[in-house]
This record gives C-alpha cells, structure tokens and sequence, in this order.
C-alpha cells in the first residue's frame, strides 16, 4: 500500500511551490473535460510527460498508468455496448431486446471509447504528479492559506500522519496473532474476514487510545486558546513562483477562452468528423500545450535562481 | 427556519436539475455546459458544506483528535483487504462512527478515510465522489438510532449502502465517460458495476453481522470514558 506515496527526491518539480503544481493540475484537469477533440486530449496526455519524467517518478507512474488501463478497458467496452448510435456497424446482434433496442456496436462508438480514455489517462497522469511530488503536509498548509476551513484541514493532516503509525501496529499486530496460530489466508470468504477481523479489534482499539494521548498533547499545546497559529514550515513565494502562478491562471483562461471560441469541438456521433485543423488551430493548440509545460521551465529556472 | 427550508429547496431543485437536464438532448443548455465538470464541481461544494458544518460543531482537540484517529483507521483497513476485489471494511467502520458519534463525526470519518486513503492508493478525479459517498454513510448510519440496535438492521443497512455506494460512484463513470446521457445508459452503466457492488454489500453484510456490535459496543465505552463534564460544584 506505501509503495504509492510521496518521497521526497529533491528534483526541480518536487521544490516546486505546492501552489504552482495544484493548480498545473487543475488546469490539465479542466481542459481534460472541456475539450472533447481526440487530439487535444492526446497532447494533453503526452504533455504530462515532461513533468513525470523531471520529477523522476516514472516506475511509480507507469504502475499507475498499469491499474488506469484496466478502466480504460473497460470505457471502451461500456461505450461499445452502450450506444448504438453511430453510422458505421461493426456488429449487430441478431435479436432485439424489449426496452433496449438492437445492441449494436459501431465504429463511432469505440473511437468515443477510445478517446475517453484518453481524457481519463490524461488526468490520472496529473493526479499521479500530485501524489508523488507534494508532501500531504505542504498539501495541507496550502489548504489553510487558501482559507478552507482550519479543522477539517487539521483532521485531514493528523489523519495522513498517523498512517504509517497504524500500519506498523497492524504489522505487529498480525504477526502477534499469527504467532499465536492465526492463519490469515486459509477459508473461505467469510472464514478469511473473520480472521482479519482479529487484527482490527485491536487496532481500533490500540487507536482510541492513541486518540486520547493526541487530545491531550493538543491540549498541552493550548489548541483552541484562540491565538492566531504559526507554523514551523512556511510556503515562501519566491519572484519565479509568482511569474509561475500567474501564468498558470493566464493559461487556464486561455484554454477556456479557446473552448468558449469553438476549439476543440469534435463530433463523434452520428458520424465521426474528419479529423481536419487549419493552421490556426495547430499553432493556438501549441501555444497552449507549451504555456501547460511552461511550469516545468520554470521549475528549472527556479533552481538556478536558488542557487544564484 | 423558513430561511433554511428556502435554500434547502433551491438545493434540491439545483441538483435535481443537473441530472434530469442532460436526460433532455433538445435542452440548449447541453451545448455550453460540460455535465462531468458540473456533477464533479457540485460534489465538491457538498463536502465543502459538510466541512463547515463541522467547523462548527468540533469545539475542542477532543473530537478533532478523534475523528483523525478513526479516519486513519478506517483508511488503514483498506490494506489487508485490498486483495479480496469489492469488499470495503472502512464502509462498517463508518456505519459504527455514525451511530455511535452522530452525523457530524460520520461524515468527517468517511470523508477523511477516502482523501487520507487515496493520497497511498492514488488520488484521481474519484476522489470527491468517494468522500461524499462514504461521508453520507455515515450521516445516515446515525438514522439507525431510531431503531433498536440490533444485528438485523445493521446488516439490511450495509448490503444497501453496498450498492448504493456503487450507484453514487457510478454517477461520476457515466457522466464522464458516457454518451449520449439518456436515462438508458444511465441504468445500464449502474448495472455495470453489480458484480463488485454485490461484493460491498456482502462484505459489508459480514463484517456488520458479525462485528457491528461489538465494535458499537468498543466505540461507545470509548465515548463514556472520553467525555466528560464540569457539574456545578455545591458551592458554585
């Protein structure tokens, strides 16, 4: 389970501000679901690359990218057996059902598949960005500074903290119990939970008390004494950084506006258009593609700035 | 009151909205709005809400303290189970919160098991959705209050939360990946998904059958002990 998790590599991406990473993510995010063009999608994909490979969390995304296929699959799937729309049939069932129509499989319905997973691939690769290279305590102190509501972001954070801890209690756990005989894998489904299940009565209660001895250190803090908080770590906003953000809120409008003027617009049913752009939109697609990776070359003029 | 019945009746209508418009293909609004980014952004707000609500409602380090605790937890629980497809513990545990410490605590559990779980298995534009499913879980669990605790409930509860769980994910599925939304693929795509929501809803049968009281019974003595009170002293 924690071979999914952020560790701290020190490359230019992961000393990027939090800031500047959440939002290239909500922008590949947005764009991902306002631009329905199969082309857009797969610069989109392909453009989430250069920050994966400067980030040097290829292995940990390409076993993302492994699970993400297994949904891919089945988009495709669904879709195809889904709609029977479209005009070119590649098979048709040679029965009716009631309600449901004649099932049919058309081409445009698998190019439909196709592309969705496209938009799905492509927004996991960012998702992937931020689970690898934002530390969940940066994650949650730029929470609090963008005013969302303190405790609930303090859970949150208390809560990612005390993962580990309960996975190494869970550890000694099951190896207490199986020491005493417990065999975890053996039965069948029933019998199987039934085993787990005495490992996580004592967790759960090895925990509440783990709750109380963290209510009272909270206490001895004076939590809730009504004083404004400090930190021990703050997000310092250096010069590129700004540049960084501003030009990611540009780039977000951008591509909205881009989408508001009719780019990206594709029709898959009832006939898939040809797949036709002008010189125009070539070159406002690149544009867009390159302001996207442009947080990546900030990153690295980042680090040179650093070490000026 | 008046004033909440208002807003309530907005939010309903809003929602309701959303979902029957795209059923609509004739509707002009099909054309400018993208549905998975409304359905998606919508979800958001929900939980928003929620997390002021508890804003208000955790005084002290004790409930925050707590509520971190049993999210970690229930996000723990995930692991050992992660080889058998379809069976969710955190969604009994959730059931457990919710009754024992009220709506509240339910859905910060719920919420936190899914954002905390996710930042180990991988977050994604599901994300959101999780958290508001298992959130609401455990919102409706402290409903189970008005009946006498017993196992029979408890295990009718579960195996309907396994499938409606399923149902409010698949909600993200079609919307996003899906077309035409008409309200064929709409029952189509739910049914996609009974294979795995058939396994929640008999783990969760399981795990609330054979350990919902006791866990109950754990978290409640927890709560005893947990909360006290100041009593006017006989001089005060």
């Amino acid at each position: 389970m924690l071979a999914f998790r952020y560790r701290d590599k020190g490359t230019v991406i992961h000393k990027l501000n939090p800031f500047c990473k959440l939002l290239w993510v909500v922008s590949v995010l947005v764009f991902a679901l306002i631009f329905d063009h199969p082309v857009y999608l797969l610069l989109l994909f392909l453009s989430t690359m250069p920050v994966i490979i400067a980030a040097t969390v290829r292995n940990e995304w390409l076993s993302v990218m492994k699970l993400t296929l297994y949904l891919c699959i089945a988009i495709v799937i669904i879709n195809m057996m889904l709609s029977y729309h479209g005009s070119h049939v590649l098979l048709e069932a040679p029965f009716r059902i009631p309600v449901m129509g004649t099932p049919t499989v058309t081409l445009e319905a698998m190019v439909f598949g196709l592309a969705m997973s496209l938009r799905l691939l492509a927004i996991i690769s960012a998702f992937a960005v931020l689970t690898f290279t934002i530390h969940p305590d940066d994650l949650m102190l730029s929470m609090i500074k963008m005013k969302l509501p303190y405790k609930s972001v303090l859970v949150t954070s208390l809560s990612t903290r005390f993962i580990p801890t309960l996975v190494d209690d869970l550890e000694c756990i099951s190896d207490v119990q199986r020491s005493r005989g417990l065999e975890l894998d053996k039965g069948k489904l029933p019998q199987r939970i039934k085993s787990r299940m005495s490992i996580m009565i004592p967790l759960l209660c090895n925990a509440l008390d783990r709750a109380v001895q963290v209510s009272e250190a909270m206490e001895s803090l004076a939590f809730g004494s009504g004083t404004k908080r400090t930190f021990y770590k703050e997000i310092r906003m250096s010069r590129v950084d700004v540049v960084t953000l501003t030009l990611g809120f540009f780039t977000i409008g951008f591509g909205i506006f881009m989408c508001l003027s009719g780019f990206g617009d594709y029709q898959y049913y009832p006939t898939l258009e040809v797949i036709s752009m002008g010189g125009l939109e070539w070159s406002v697609l690149s544009l867009l593609i390159c302001l996207l990776l442009s947080v990546v070359m900030l990153a690295f003029v980042k680090r040179s700035s650093d070490l000026d | 009151m008046r004033k909440s019945h208002i807003l309530l009746a907005l939010i309903l209508g809003i929602g309701t909205a959303c979902f029957a418009i795209p059923m609509f293909p004739a509707c002009p609004l099909n054309a400018l709005m993208n549905w998975g980014l409304v359905a998606t952004t919508l979800v958001i707000l929900a939980i928003i809400a929620f997390f002021f609500e508890f804003e208000a409602a955790a005084v002290g380090s004790k409930e925050i303290a707590l509520v971190a605790m049993l999210g970690a937890v229930s996000a723990v629980l995930r692991v050992p189970f992660a080889a058998i497809p379809g069976v969710q513990p955190c969604t009994y545990l959730i059931i457990c919160t919710g009754y024992v410490f009220g709506p509240v605590a339910g859905f910060m559990v719920g919420a936190i098991t899914a954002l905390v779980s996710n930042f180990f298995l991988g977050q994604g534009p599901w994300t959101p959705y999780q958290m508001l499913a298992w959130g609401l879980v455990g919102v409706t669990a402290t409903y189970l209050r008005r009946f006498n605790m017993n196992t029979k409930w408890l295990v009718i509860f579960g195996i309907a939360w396994g499938y409606v769980f399923g149902w409010i994910m698949n909600i993200f599925f079609w919307a996003s990946f899906v077309y035409p939304l008409t309200l064929r693929t709409f029952i189509v795509a739910q049914l996609s998904s009974v294979w795995f929501d058939s396994f929640h809803a008999v783990g969760n049968a399981i795990f609330l059958g054979v350990f919902g009281t006791r866990t109950i019974s754990i978290l409640e003595r927890f709560k005893k002990r947990f909360n006290w009170e100041l009593l006017p002293g006989p001089d005060a």
